[in-house]
Formats: C-alpha cells, structure tokens, sequence
C-alpha cells in the first residue's frame, strides 16, 4: 500500500467529522475520487480551514499546501481527496 | 466559583448607553440593569488601540499588549512582495502574545472565552471553553475547545442553532444587497436572536461548568452601530420620530433592551460574590464625509492605479473593490481601508520598486505635509487630523507590520481605497463609525460607587481581569490594575501581585494566500460592516 492510499482513510475521517454540521446533498461515502468542491459543496473560505485542519490532526506541522492550490499560476478549480492524498505523500514523507 | 465576570460589548460607547439608561420621554429607561449597575460602580473611558479596530483591540483586551508587540492589526494582513501585494487572514496563531485566557490556565483558573475574535484555533493549555467568534456555523465545531463541548451544547442547550449563533455571511451579504428603510430595520433584527442564542451559551457554561473567569462578548452593539447610527444617535433623531424613524428607534431599543434582560441573568446567576466587569474595543460616532485617500495620493504623485486589462482576474479585482495598484510605480499608498494605514514602500535590495532606504525620514516627512494639508473643500478644514508613525505609537517585536502612519480623520472615519474621484465626498447622511474612546465598567465587591473616574487605557483590562480571578499580573503587561475600581480596603487585603512574565509558544504559522474570491468576500463582509465607502 503506498503512502498515499494510508492517508486516504486518515483524509475521509477528517472530512467526515469537518462537514458532519453541513447540509449536504448528498450521503456518498467519501472516496479517493470525491471532490471537495463538486462533491461536498466546499466554498473557498472552506478550504482554508480543511488546510488549517489537516496541518492540526494529520501532518502535524506546516505544508507547502500554495503548491497543492497553484497549478500554472492560477488556483485549481477543484481538489479530490487523491489528490491531497499524493501530495501530502510528496511533501511530507 | 466565578470570581470574574466579564461581558464585552463590542464597540459600546458612553453616549448611547447613558441614553438607553436614563428615563427618556415616550421612552423611558431601556436598560434599567445596567442603570442600576453603573449607579453601584466605577466607569472609565477606555481608550482604544491607535486604530481604534476590532481585531487589534479585542486582542489588546485578551493579552494586555499594544498591537505593535501582539501583531494584530487589521482582519486582513498585507504582506507586500515587491511586485505584488499578498492578503492573509490573521487567526489565532497570528497573535504572538500570551492571552489572559492562557495565563489563568496555567495557573489553574477554569475560563470560558465566548464570542471573541482571534480565538481560533484554540491553544491546547486552556482549562475551560473557548467558542470563537467571527467563524462561519460551517467550522464552529472543530474550533470550538474542547471539542467535545460543542455536542454538549448542542445536546443541552434548547433552540441552539449554530447558523442563527455565527457570523453568516449570505445572510448578511442580503441586508446589504439594499440598505432601503426596510432592509435597515431587517438588519437590526437579524441580530436579536444571534444575541439570544450567544446569551444561551453563555448561560449554560456559567450554570454548568461555574469557571473561575467567564467571559462573553456581544457584537450586535457595533453591527447595529455601523448600520443605525442615525437612531440611536440622540442629537441626530428627530423630535418625535414617525414612520420609519420610528420603527427603527423601537428595534434599536428592543436590541439593547434584551441585551440589558441577558445581562442581569448573567450577572444574578454569578451571584453577589462576583466582580463584574465590562469594557468595549472602541467607542462609536458620526461620520460624514469619505476620504479617498488612494484617489489623493495618486493625485500627489505617489501612486499608480492598475491597468484593467479586462482579464478575468481583474475584472474580479474591480468588483471586489480591492486596491488595485501598479505596484512598481507606487511608493505610498493605502493597503486596506480598515487600517487607515499609509504604507512606504521601501526598497528591500536594489531594482525593487520604492524609495531608497536613505530616503525615508525625508520622504515621510514630505508625505506628511502633503497630508496635512489636504482641506475639506466645503468647510476648508483639515481631513487628517493627526498622522501617527508607528515606532511611536506601535512599539515592539512586530511594529514593521503597522502602517508607516496612521490616519486620524476628523470624524474618526475610515478611509476608502475604491478609485472614484473626487478624494472627498460629503456622505449624504451620517453613518456610524469607531471612536476611540469605548467604556471600562465595573460593580461588586470590593468596587467603590465611585462614578466616572480618569480616562483607561486598553491594555488596562487584562491585568484587571487576572487581578480580580486572582492571578498574579505578568510582569510584561503593558498596562496596570487601576487603584481607582478597587477600594483601598479591598486592595489593602488583596494586594495587586506581580507575576513572572507571560509564556509564548509560537505557534505553526499559516500564510495561504488567499484567492480573489476570499478576498472579495472577506471585503464585502468590510464593507457591510461600513468599513468600506
């Protein structure tokens, strides 16, 4: 199992209990493939603290995340839960 | 037991609530608790930070430190990088002092911190609860400390509604899509029940968990200030208010005679043994006119709009009414209206944009001139009444971030940074803007009936509040215990004891810069808060 599919799990249950309050359309289970704007109805400002949140209780220190959100000089429209999976896999090993 | 009892009313101010307690014709007395209570105290103008402002004040109250040494200035923190200027949110981590609510932890003091700014994330040392304030419902329960009190509210407290209790923002952002009469009086009382539901709260941690130092803030004061002025301001009311007037006065009153009705349970549940006390960050009055000052300063030579090149990202810019400026041809300028701050660029290496280093004494000098002498141009008064330069009136580890000079207007207003011409324009009706004089109550034991006493400084309530939960004061606190809210028999048997210095960890910065969508919300929160033209 690479380190990205180990942090997947460790992701869903932070989402789990980050959205528990929010209306949510929809009951899917979280996935590798869920997409937090499409899927669990992130606004931007949400983001911020989902970042601020993964810095407290999974990688317990500071993450390069500008990285994650800038892609050729302009912000993602969008992040699936792999995709911060690999990432934190990159920069945190 | 509650030793301390501390309730914040965000921007309070002596003129409104000396109406609301006196018996006014048709009236009568709106706040006849608080009447009662000031007759039993002592009371202080309470002067606030040099920018009389939320964030740098509320945080002055919790660590007892001027904002150049805690670092909180503004909501907004710009960090200027040469060719571009970059927008962070400044949240509890920013706040580079200890906090009271940290000190009486550590010596063993339980402390419930309700509603205040700056609270999010919690440090993990405090005994007791801490509910933040200006966080969306969304992210109440992760920074609500510990986290399991947030299912005990929700479990125990009937009617709770973290959507009615926090900062909503499409709810506000409706009431100011248009401010008609109606829209006025529909903002005022959106704010009835977000009050009632932070007095729920409050009243359930004084009932159950009985903290040694309970502290809760109520904002609808400031919001309903910004927004209502005209109301509750007597000398602007007329004789006898009909209509619309007249609605808005009745839910004005109604806001602060609830308020009044939050208060007396509050202070009956804590008992007679307990010292109560209040204080605001900032003081409330008129403003009429609007200072562009980009708009001046380009006018003077010092600054270059940006170039709408109609992409996308700066059509958002425009929209978002955010200083939209050529960075490489700027070399003073205003960053965020809020902070009525004027920034020098200064060069940090050769080829950056700005002046000279050597330049700089020379060049704020001939700023300040430029200025001072801009004039009202129907009254040809002055505009900036004083310019205030930061190593004076910020000193510390952190006075590089205040502004090279604050602004002081004639009418305490804010600036706008919007590019419109002309650089003053007269409002057509006065709105509310911050005074920085707010107020410093005290009642209970061991409190003399002293009445109004000397002018407080800001940094003054911390040490007060350690004092009177029976902390030793940290010996680096900028302020003092006031002799004058204690009478010397209380002092005599409870001398003021002074405590070794405050304990900072830093903690794990986060600077996300954030997208123009953040900032255009974040700005339209300013600018319904009447921060913003």
């Amino acid at each position: 199992m690479s380190e990205s599919d180990r942090l997947v799990p460790k992701l869903v249950s932070l989402l789990e209990d980050f959205t528990q309050d929010w209306d949510r359309d929809s009951e899917a289970p979280m996935t590798r493939d869920t997409k937090l704007l499409a899927d669990l109805g992130f606004e931007s400002i949400d983001i911020i603290q989902l970042l601020v949140a993964i810095e407290q209780d999974i990688t317990h220190k500071k993450v390069p995340f500008d990285q994650l959100l800038m892609s050729k000089g302009r912000y993602v429209d969008d992040l699936s839960i792999g995709q911060i999976a690999d990432f934190l896999a990159q920069h945190t090993a | 037991m509650t030793t301390t009892l501390f309730i914040g009313l965000d921007g309070c101010t002596f003129t409104v609530l000396d109406q609301l307690i006196s018996d006014l014709p048709g009236e009568g007395i709106t706040m006849p608790f608080m009447k009662s209570l000031i007759e039993r105290g002592v009371r202080a103008r309470l002067r606030s930070t040099p920018n009389p402002l939320t964030p740098p004040a509320w945080t002055s109250i919790m660590t007892g430190k001027n904002p150049g040494e805690h670092g909180v200035f503004e909501f907004i923190r710009a960090e200027d990088k040469g060719n571009e200027v970059f927008w962070t949110l400044y949240d509890a981590r920013n706040v580079d002092a200890e906090t009271i609510w940290s000190v009486a932890s550590r010596k063993k003091k339980t402390i419930a911190a309700l509603n205040f700014p700056l609270t999010a994330p919690a440090p993990e040392n405090i005994k007791g609860a801490v509910v933040p304030g200006f966080i969306p419902a969304k992210h109440l329960r992760r920074n609500t400390h510990p986290r399991e009190l947030f299912e005990r509210i929700k479990q125990d407290v009937p009617g709770f509604d973290p959507k009615e209790l926090a900062w909503d923002f499409d709810k506000e952002k409706q009431a100011m899509e248009s401010l008609s009469a109606d829209e006025t009086a529909k903002w005022v009382r959106y704010h009835l029940p977000r009050e009632e539901q932070w007095f729920r709260v409050a009243e359930y941690i004084l009932g159950t968990d009985k903290p040694d130092l309970m502290a809760v803030m109520f904002d609808g004061t400031d919001k309903i200030q910004h927004q209502a002025w005209p109301w509750l301001d007597q000398s602007l009311l007329p004789k006898n208010p009909q209509g619309h007037d007249k609605e808005m006065r009745e839910v004005c009153l109604e806001y602060f005679r609830n308020l009044d009705g939050y208060i007396k349970r509050l202070v009956e549940m804590a008992g007679p043994d307990t010292q109560v006390f209040f204080a605001s960050d900032h003081g409330f009055t008129a403003s009429n006119f609007v200072l562009r000052i980009n708009t001046y300063l380009e006018e003077k030579g010092y600054l270059k709009w940006g170039v709408n090149d109609g992409s996308e990202m700066a059509l958002r810019r425009e929209a978002s009414d955010f200083a939209n400026l050529d960075w490489s041809q700027t070399t003073a300028c205003c960053l965020t209206p809020s902070s009525n701050g004027i920034s020098i660029r200064v060069k940090q290496k050769p080829g950056d944009p700005g002046i000279e280093p050597s330049e700089y004494e020379a060049f704020r000098e001939k700023l300040m001139k430029d200025l001072y002498e801009l004039k009202d141009p129907v009254s040809g008064e002055p505009v900036i009444v004083d310019l205030l330069k930061r190593e004076e009136w910020f000193p510390g580890q952190h006075m590089k971030l205040a502004p090279d000079l604050t602004m002081v207007l004639r009418d305490h207003g804010f600036v706008s940074i919007r590019n419109l011409k002309p650089s003053i324009v007269h409002r057509p009706s006065p709105i509310g803007t911050h005074h920085p004089d707010g107020i410093f109550i005290a009642v209970g034991p061991g409190i003399p009936a002293a009445g109004l006493v000397e002018t407080r400084k800001i940094v003054d309530v911390a040490p007060t509040l350690l004092y009177s939960a029976g902390v030793a004061v940290p010996s680096d606190f900028e302020g003092e215990v006031p002799p004058s809210f204690f009478s010397e028999a209380w002092l005599a048997e409870h001398p003021v004891k002074k405590g070794a210095r405050t304990q900072h960890a830093k903690r794990m910065e986060m600077e996300q810069e954030m997208d123009a969508n953040e900032q255009k919300q974040l700005l339209e929160q300013l600018q319904m808060l009447g921060y913003m033209e």
